[in-house]
């Protein structure tokens, strides 16, 4: 039984990677979703840009490295800082924070094994046709919703 | 096989050792200066060439490593990875740069001083690996360009290094080859080491300084920090702080008590982590120490092994020996010329390549003048040696190994900081403070 008979969430919000980031976030606040595939002109998946990557640009880069500060409790109040650099991400395109190194699920992935790279990632997997052109986007949520059914719960 | 492995003077195709350890020595450095590749590769790289090609066989090459340089580095990033949690570094810098009303140029001048003073206490790797975290945290809270501090910081732990026993691996070998005692460093180094700081400053604020800005607004951001709330862990604090107190007291005493810094720096941290992970189940005692030892520079420590490698090829096929019986000729054996003479040529060697293996190199060359100096002046010739050694690690990014740390934290974090511009301006400045000890050398002792 592979992936095919689970009725995944195809891409129907899929962004360009020249789109603007903040677009991009404002897409993920409105329709209440952390994770966003970008395809190419082409369709062919390109990366995931996610709430996550976007608040980690926010900190300042001297405790996001290696070695870097552990803590900022000492910082005290930071909304300005915080806010003014999002203010810097407003020309950036959400290509330049796309995560490639996402596992994919090809079309034919087996259950279990989609089940496992999902049980060790903490986003959604892009599902990928031969073609290399992004199919849809598969969740925990999607497969638990799935596996329910198939129990008879 | 047996026969052509185990004979010294066997080297590929029959070519003279000296020509092929000098090959593999220039396109090692060549490389590192590119910067194309990551420099603990090519060092490595570097370092395998020398033993197929037969300079080196492989016990020889594990011999060239120092490994109480690289159980003193090892050791001492341990005992910072553990004792940074603590936050009491964060502490003293966001101290600091409150008094100075985070005033962009007067935070320059006290990282700088914090910077100099703990690399005179503790080794230039670890002090620099604490402030340069909290100094980009400054600079992107001011929205200013860290690269300013971050060359400060390169120079204010080279030049505050210089000042003691154990702020610099070249004193602790001089320390230890020649028996010199924590307070002969400080009474003929720290000194020389001040004004030098002092004066660095000046050219630095022209450069820099005196166009630095930062907006109120920017600076209230700093001003809101609140220092003590950067002490995350009490009783870490405590911990860490004995342990290292105690290491460093090890240091100061570890020539009576007859112990290498790099056992004592190895032993204060396993002693750290034993403490860390007292009363855990084997399951957080193995991630903390998995955590702790992650933390360690292992691109600084297997760039240094490399190092140390290859220039150990060049030093067993003789290039080193030569420059140094050049060194004799030179100087004719006139005292003074000598002691000027080894001051320049340490500074310009240390800003090319590694000053460790080349002071351990130098360090038998000074020993054979004693029948002709006598002990007494002979000390003249080691403060000359190491000030040359520590100072002329400020003329390159590879000149020494704070530099690299520092170069590789700022790369991480966005900044990189470039080979050849870095030494546009950081030779000059080297020349300028190794003038300097030239003549206090001369005032004082010639």
């Amino acid at each position: 039984m592979s992936i095919q008979s689970i009725p995944y969430c195809p891409p129907t919000i899929g962004l360009r990677p020249g789109s603007s980031l903040l677009d991009a976030l404002k897409l993920m606040l409105e329709k209440h979703i952390n994770h966003l595939p970008l395809c190419d002109d082409t369709g062919k998946f390109a990366g995931i840009v996610s709430t996550q990557t976007i608040l980690s640009e926010l900190i300042p880069v001297s405790a996001r490295v290696e070695h870097g500060l552990s803590d900022l409790k000492f910082v005290g109040d930071a909304t300005r800082l915080l806010s003014s650099r999002l203010h810097d991400l407003e020309h950036r395109s959400v290509g330049e924070f796309a995560n490639k190194n996402v596992p994919v699920l090809e079309e034919d992935c087996p259950i279990l094994e989609a089940a496992l790279l999902l049980s060790q990632s903490t986003s959604p997997l892009p599902v990928i046709g031969k073609d290399g052109k992004l199919r849809g986007m598969l969740s925990r949520r999607i497969v638990l919703t799935y596996l329910m059914q198939q129990a008879g719960f | 096989m047996h026969g052509a492995a185990s004979s010294a003077t066997q080297v590929f195709l029959g070519l003279s050792p000296l020509a092929v350890s000098l090959a593999v020595f220039i396109l090692t450095y060549a490389a590192i200066v590119t910067e194309k590749i990551n420099r603990s590769i090519v060092a490595l790289l570097g370092a395998g060439l020398m033993i197929f090609s037969g300079v080196l066989q492989q016990s020889e090459a594990v011999a060239g490593i120092d490994f109480n340089t690289i159980s003193l580095l090892t050791g001492m990033m341990v005992l910072v990875a553990i004792t940074q949690k603590s936050g009491v570094f964060q502490y003293v810098a966001i101290v600091v740069a409150k008094w100075v009303k985070a005033d962009p140029w007067g935070l320059l001048v006290m990282l700088s001083v914090i910077t100099a003073v703990f690399s005179a206490l503790l080794d230039n790797v670890t002090t620099v690996l604490l402030i340069v975290p909290v100094a980009l945290l400054i600079t992107d809270s001011l929205r200013i360009s860290p690269y300013p501090y971050l060359f400060s910081i390169i120079f204010a732990s080279n030049i505050g290094g210089t000042a003691t026993l154990i702020g610099d691996p070249p004193n602790i070998m001089i320390g230890s080859a020649v028996g010199l005692t924590f307070t002969d460093f400080v009474v003929n180094l720290a000194p020389i080491a001040a004004i030098i700081f002092a004066l660095t400053l000046i050219p630095i604020y022209l450069i820099w300084g005196r166009k630095m800005r930062a907006a109120p607004e920017d600076r209230a951001q700093v001003m809101a920090f609140n220092a003590k709330a950067a002490i995350t862990d009490p009783l870490l604090l405590k911990q860490s702080l004995t342990v290292i107190g105690v290491v460093i007291a090890g240091f100061v005493m570890a020539h009576h008590i007859g112990q290498q810094p790099g056992t004592i720096a190895m032993f204060g941290a396993a002693f750290l982590l034993l403490l860390r992970v007292l009363g855990k189940n084997s399951e957080e005692q193995s991630h903390e120490t998995h955590r702790t030892w992650g933390e360690v520079e292992w691109v600084t420590i297997f760039f240094f092994v490399g190092l140390f490698v290859v220039v150990a090829g060049v030093e067993k096929a003789g290039a080193l020996d030569l420059l140094a019986g050049k060194l004799l000729e030179l100087t004719g054996g006139d005292f003074p010329t000598t002691a000027i003479t080894i001051l320049w040529a340490s500074a310009i060697f240390s800003a090319v390549v590694d000053n460790i293996p080349f002071v351990a190199t130098m360090i038998p060359v000074i020993q054979k003048m004693e029948p002709v100096f006598g002990a007494e002046q002979l000390r003249t010739l080691w403060w000359s040696l190491a000030l040359g050694a520590c100072l002329g690690g400020n003329g390159s990014l590879v000149g020494a190994s704070a530099n690299l740390v520092v170069a590789g934290f700022a790369e991480r974090a966005g900044q990189p900081i470039r080979f050849l511009p870095f030494a546009l301006l950081a030779f000059p400045l080297m020349l300028a403070s190794v003038a300097v000890s030239s003549v206090y050398l001369y005032l004082r002792y010639l």
